[in-house]
């Protein structure tokens, strides 16, 4: 028995993973405003009825009481702020929700601040429940987080020399950090992605963009694939060992969205 | 979590705590309690339970068709004539055959996955019993599929995942009532529970069918 009464403290959360603990318990990865990634168990969570359980299921945004804990915190009382309710019955959507989720819980350190990081997911969880293009919203999310979090790719300048790039084609290069010039190509043995002009002029806009302002933008299809080859590079340089759900992401992608199943969701 | 816990233990009794602290839901605390109540155990005791987990081992296999865990190659549920074969009721895990089994509200057959999709573990459709299902789907005359995977974003992916595997196969798909739980109160029910408690909500006026949940 501790003698001090536990400290406690509220804060909002989004839920990013979570694993089963004992009987009806719940381990939970929490993205927090204030302390980054935390973890926290939710007692007796996975039983019907408790107050807890409907709340913190994955990618909801909450609220929460906590009792403060030396590695594990404890949730005491948890509300709902926002399920994103639209995105859970539509699996492409959930699947690239899952993914942002994971690329900002494998950036973040646990219990530093993280209050850009929060934000940008819970507002791109929102977009993402009504945009009618996700994969650019994907894009777009994967770029401010790794610029948020001092991995920002180079679309400016040469990542190797400095010296501006001539409005041409060129490529990228996920080891140095971003674009090379003609020169500095041939150095080195890394892998290359090649980046048309039209490629790097909607990357400069995606980076320097709020996701409204792009959300409508209309990208060729071969620009699309060398985005996605350079934003996946580039990413998997910074995240060891991969993004897990990408595979999940890539199989569902192209599946026509299906209505709920009937039985529950739907009343008509 | 480590085995410097008891740095002081025997080695019989430190390889004893760490299995039990390998468990799920079992802490260092727990294991070294445990541990600690088995050497004080009568000889036969200790035996009988050595012989109950090596006998599960040996013993419980995979039912070759609905994949439940059982002792015959083929299980109960599966070989009972009386069981309506048009219905197959998926689940995630054994346990849940049990606890619907324990409704006596079901009488058709089941299909266990042995999980649910979760890509951020990197558990994906493959990892999971789906090809045994549709290879029954095309065998039997299946003509409606119960989805009841878990209540949750993970079980819900699962279930959107097999919707859209099977509906071209023209069978069927229904899925389990979302909604209140008995016993809760509406005051701390979540806004998916309440919402989705609100669109599969009954009509009371006939009592001829029940409202579930
Ligand atoms: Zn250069
Ligand atoms: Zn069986």
């Amino acid at each position: 028995m501790v003698s001090s009464r536990p400290r406690l403290f509220t804060t909002e959360a989004v839920v990013l993973r979570h694993s089963d603990l004992g009987e009806a318990d719940r381990l939970l990865w929490l993205l927090t405003p204030q302390r980054g990634v935390i973890r926290a168990t939710a007692r007796g969570a996975r039983k019907p009825g408790s107050k807890l359980g409907g709340h913190i299921d994955l990618l909801c945004h909450v609220k929460l009481s906590m009792r403060e804990g030396r590695e594990l915190h404890g949730v005491s009382q948890a509300d709902t702020v926002d399920a994103f309710r639209a995105m859970r019955t539509d699996i492409g959507r959930l699947s690239r929700g899952l993914y942002m989720a994971e690329l900002a819980q494998r950036v973040s350190v646990e219990d530093a601040p993280a209050p850009a990081v929060f934000r940008l997911l819970v507002n791109s969880l929102g977009w993402l429940a009504t945009t009618e293009n996700a994969d650019t919203l994907v894009r777009w999310f994967a770029l401010r987080l790794l610029t948020i979090t001092g991995f920002k790719p180079e679309f400016g300048a040469c990542a190797e020399c400095g010296d501006e790039l001539e409005p041409a084609d060129h490529v990228f290069s996920a080891e140095r950090g971003g674009l090379v010039c003609p020169r500095c190509r041939s150095q080195g043995s890394d892998v290359l992605q090649p980046a048309s002009l039209g490629t790097i002029k909607v990357l400069r806009h995606l980076a320097r963009s709020d996701f409204p302002a792009v959300s409508s933008l209309n990208i060729g299809s071969e620009e699309r694939r060398q985005i996605e080859r350079i934003l996946r590079s580039h990413t998997n340089s910074v995240i060891d060992r991969g993004v897990r759900s990408s595979a999940f992401l890539d199989e569902v992608r192209d599946w026509p969205e299906v209505g709920p199943v009937p039985g529950g969701m739907r009343a008509d | 979590m480590n085995s410097n816990s008891t740095p002081s233990a025997a080695p019989p009794v430190a390889r004893l705590i760490e299995a039990f602290n390998r468990l799920p839901g079992v802490g260092p605390k727990s294991a070294q309690r445990l541990t600690y109540y088995m050497i004080r155990m009568p000889r036969e005791e200790a035996e009988a339970l050595a012989e109950a987990v090596i006998s599960v081992k040996d013993r419980i296999v995979l039912c070759s068709k609905c994949l439940n865990i059982t002792e015959e190659p083929v299980c109960p549920v599966c070989t009972n004539e009386r069981r309506d074969r048009t219905r197959i009721c998926v689940v995630e895990e054994p346990l849940d055959v049990l606890a619907i089994e324990r409704t006596r509200a079901y009488d058709g057959l089941y299909h266990v996955l042995h999980g649910s999709i979760s890509p951020v573990n990197g558990i994906g459709a493959e990892q999971l019993k789906i090809r045994e299902l549709l290879d029954r789907l095309r065998d039997e005359t299946v003509t409606e599929l119960i989805l009841a995977t878990n209540p949750n974003l993970e079980g819900e992916a699962t279930s959107m995942y097999l919707q859209r595997l099977i509906s071209p196969l023209g069978i069927k798909v229904t899925r389990l009532a979302r909604g209140l739980s008995s016993g809760a109160d509406l005051e701390y029910a979540d806004e998916m529970t309440l919402a989705n408690a609100l669109e599969g909500r009954s009509e009371i006026a006939r009592n001829d069918e029940p409202a579930a949940g």
